[in-house]
């Protein structure tokens, strides 16, 4: 089992090294829209294009030999230098700290109550199958699969915000993080995100349960006098998780490459997804590459902690040959 | 005459399924002694788990109702329990042995973390420590070599025999009154089988326990019955003494099953036709499709009574044995002994398939 953590972690350290000297690659082989937008100006101003384009180049250290760049932007990559903003005028690395907070403040609670309240609703649909509460969960899971985030986020917005005037219509960044007005401004976020991935939660978990709902091992607890309560906690849920630990990894990432985006633009949260579109947007090369970045840092790292899960929950695991 | 440990009378179970009710049990009854083995026979499908099951409902309610009769055990009326009465009794005194060793125990938990359970739950007094102890004497009991270091392995670590042996163990956590083993032996070698039912064998001698044995091997049936229920499409064609049973085969479904036993030739399947529906069985009696002896008085009304047969214990669900008809129709010109000769003290290939 040490060979096998050790394999792991090291398997780790490949693929993100993999990672981004493919991202490295990329970017040295695609054109840079700063450079060509800086290089059109000195000609307008009345410059010398190859002189533009040589000063743009040595600012950048473009100019030097592409082993050279390479190593400068792995080093850059490992001391947490990541680059310039153009459009921020700050480090890439401060304007990420900056945002994501702001991110985490909605899709902690999210991700906490769609895990929690999706799996144990979809446990009980599992041992209660055809009941009538199954087919409610079950109509609520479609709802929430069918209805797109922004729209959802939109109408929260007009009713509660517009018509009714309960939460803010969008999000104040100046309220101070621990206040009351905060915690209101952030309740229909969470809401969207929560009905986002509440719906998928249940429905996994649902299926995965049915798989040990007619095991024999729980007919077996059954016979040694174990209430329903045990049976579904101890001999339905435990070796279910085995599967479903696997669903929070997949979660977290949903959150941060769909539902991130549409509930910020929607809401005007000043959170990563919104710093990612606007870097997009504005073809701000070196913060496009750093968001994009961090969803394949959380799933590289997901996965890790997903095996290393596994080794604790199931003994069966086989750890091969070291 | 005291009254027996167990007494099933006229248990029907059905399943409420989109394809109609399945009567998978439709008035069985049977009784069982301390300290005596009954063994329930009959082909796939008959309704011997189902009956089992029932006996201390285990069966998924819904879709499965107890429609109709009563099972008591030791005085009390199961069928009217609740739900916490049965909890107690499921594994305190009643204890549960299953067809596939391989399904029945929690991947995700050590053996001795298993046999803990069955214990504490039906002993709220006993510590962790304690608990231990006393799984470690289970297991020793059942057989597990090197119980002290094996208790702390995982199912998959041991082979289908010895999780066999710990289901048997979880089963005798509680020295149960009375041991329901559903084709214990089924999904094991042969030399393993034997083990198992001596080891069956031993747990009754030394505590007086009655055994509800399923199986469809008559093989087995031979090893350890005193005496045999047969069953087919959810009613009793036939029960009693099981030396009457194999010297002495009334019931035409009987005798064909004894004529089907390895060693003579074909399988069980062998039997002309198969089961028939059970959510519109025949009318009269289930076999009659498949009966050679079949007449027009098996093709109406009910399934015929326990008609008694020779003045023992053995008794036949067949109008050929009515008081006044005329058994030799079945029985042959000599009147007995006509696949007598089907001693099943070999045992040494399942009948049916051996799922
Ligand atoms: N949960 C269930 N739902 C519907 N039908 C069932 C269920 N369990 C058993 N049955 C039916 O009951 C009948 C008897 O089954 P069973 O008792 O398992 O037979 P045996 O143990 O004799 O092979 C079969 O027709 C089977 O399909
Ligand atoms: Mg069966």
């Amino acid at each position: 089992m040490k060979w096998y953590i050790a394999r792991r972690l090291a398997w780790t350290v490949v693929a993100t090294f993999i990672i981004l000297s493919l991202t490295f690659g990329l970017m040295a082989a695609s054109p840079d829209p700063q450079a060509a937008s800086y290089v059109a100006q000195q000609v307008q101003e009345g410059g010398d294009f190859e002189e533009a384009q040589e000063s743009y180049e040595r600012a950048r250290g473009l100019d030097q030999p592409l082993w050279e760049r390479y190593k400068n932007y792995m080093i850059g990559m490992v001391t947490l230098d990541w680059g310039w903003s153009e459009t921020r005028s700050q480090p890439v690395t401060e304007a990420i700290l900056e945002a994501w907070p702001y991110s985490v403040m909605y899709a902690t609670p999210a991700l906490i109550i769609s895990t929690v309240l999706g799996v144990a609703i979809g446990l009980y649909s599992a041992t209660h199958r055809n009941s009538l509460e199954d087919y409610a969960a079950s109509a609520f899971a479609f709802f929430g699969i069918s209805i797109p985030d922004f729209w959802f986020g939109i109408l929260m917005i007009l009713i509660f915000g517009v018509w009714l005037g309960w939460i803010p219509i969008y999000y104040h960044s100046d309220v101070p993080w621990f206040s009351l007005q905060n915690v209101q401004q952030l309740i229909a976020p969470t809401l969207v995100v929560t009905l986002s991935s509440i719906a998928s939660e249940m429905r996994f978990s649902r299926a995965t349960a049915l798989e040990y709902v007619n095991a024999e091992f729980v007919k077996t607890a059954k016979a040694k006098g174990a209430d329903s309560w045990r049976r579904v906690t101890r001999h339905i849920f435990r070796p279910a998780l085995v599967p479903l630990s696997t669903i929070l990894v997949g979660d977290i990432l949903n959150i941060v490459l769909v539902s991130s985006y549409l509930v910020e633009v929607v809401f005007g949260i000043p959170g990563l997804g919104q710093l990612s579109y606007k870097a997009i947007i504005q073809q701000d090369v070196a913060l496009v590459l750093a968001t994009v970045l961090i969803p394949t840092f959380i799933a590289i790292v997901g996965n890790l902690f997903q095996d290393l899960a596994y080794t604790v929950l199931d003994p069966r695991i086989s750890y091969g040959e070291r | 005459m005291t009254e027996p440990l167990l007494s099933i009378r006229n248990l029907k179970t059905h399943f409420h399924t989109d394809e109609g009710t399945v009567r998978a049990v439709d008035g069985v009854s049977l009784d069982v002694d301390r300290g005596e083995t009954v063994c329930v026979v009959g082909e796939s499908g008959s309704g011997k788990t189902v009956t089992a099951e029932s006996i201390t409902r285990l069966i998924p309610e819904p879709p499965g109702e107890i429609v109709d009769g009563t099972v008591r055990f030791d005085g009390e009326d199961v069928t009217a329990m609740s739900e916490k009465q049965l909890e107690a009794l499921r594994g305190g005194r009643i204890g549960h042995i299953f067809q596939n060793p391989q399904g029945a125990l929690n991947p995700v938990y050590t053996v001795g973390w298993q046999i803990r359970e069955a214990i504490q739950l039906h002993d709220k007094k006993a510590k962790d420590k304690e608990a231990r102890e006393r799984a470690i004497d289970l297991l020793d009991r059942v057989g597990i070599p090197d119980a002290t270091s094996r208790i702390d392995d995982y199912p998959h670590e041991f082979s289908g025999g010895m999780k066999q042996r710990i289901v048997i163990a979880m089963a005798l956590a509680s020295n149960p009154d009375l041991l329901i083993a559903d084709e214990p032996t089924t999904a094991l070698d042969v030399t393993i089988q034997m083990q198992i039912l001596r080891l069956l064998n031993q747990v009754q001698e030394e505590f007086n326990t009655g055994i509800v044995m399923i199986t469809h091997d008559l093989g087995v049936v031979a090893e350890v019955a005193d005496r045999v229920v047969v069953m087919y499409a959810g009613k009793v064609m036939e029960e009693g003494d099981v030396y009457e049973i194999f010297e002495n085969p009334s019931h035409p479904y009987t005798r064909a099953l004894l004529e089907c036993l390895p060693g003579r030739g074909e399988k069980m399947s062998a039997i002309g036709g198969s089961l028939p529906s059970t959510t519109s069985p025949p009318d009269g009696c289930r076999f009659h499709p498949r009966c050679p002896y079949a007449v027009g008085d098996c093709e109406i009304g009910e399934q015929p009574p326990m008609y008694a047969v020779d003045d023992g214990d053995h008794a036949v669900s067949c109008v050929h044995f009515e008081p006044g008809a005329d058994p030799s129709v079945v029985l042959g010109e000599d009147g007995s002994d006509a696949v007598g000769g089907a001693r099943a003290d070999g045992g040494d290939e399942t009948g049916g398939d051996a799922r």
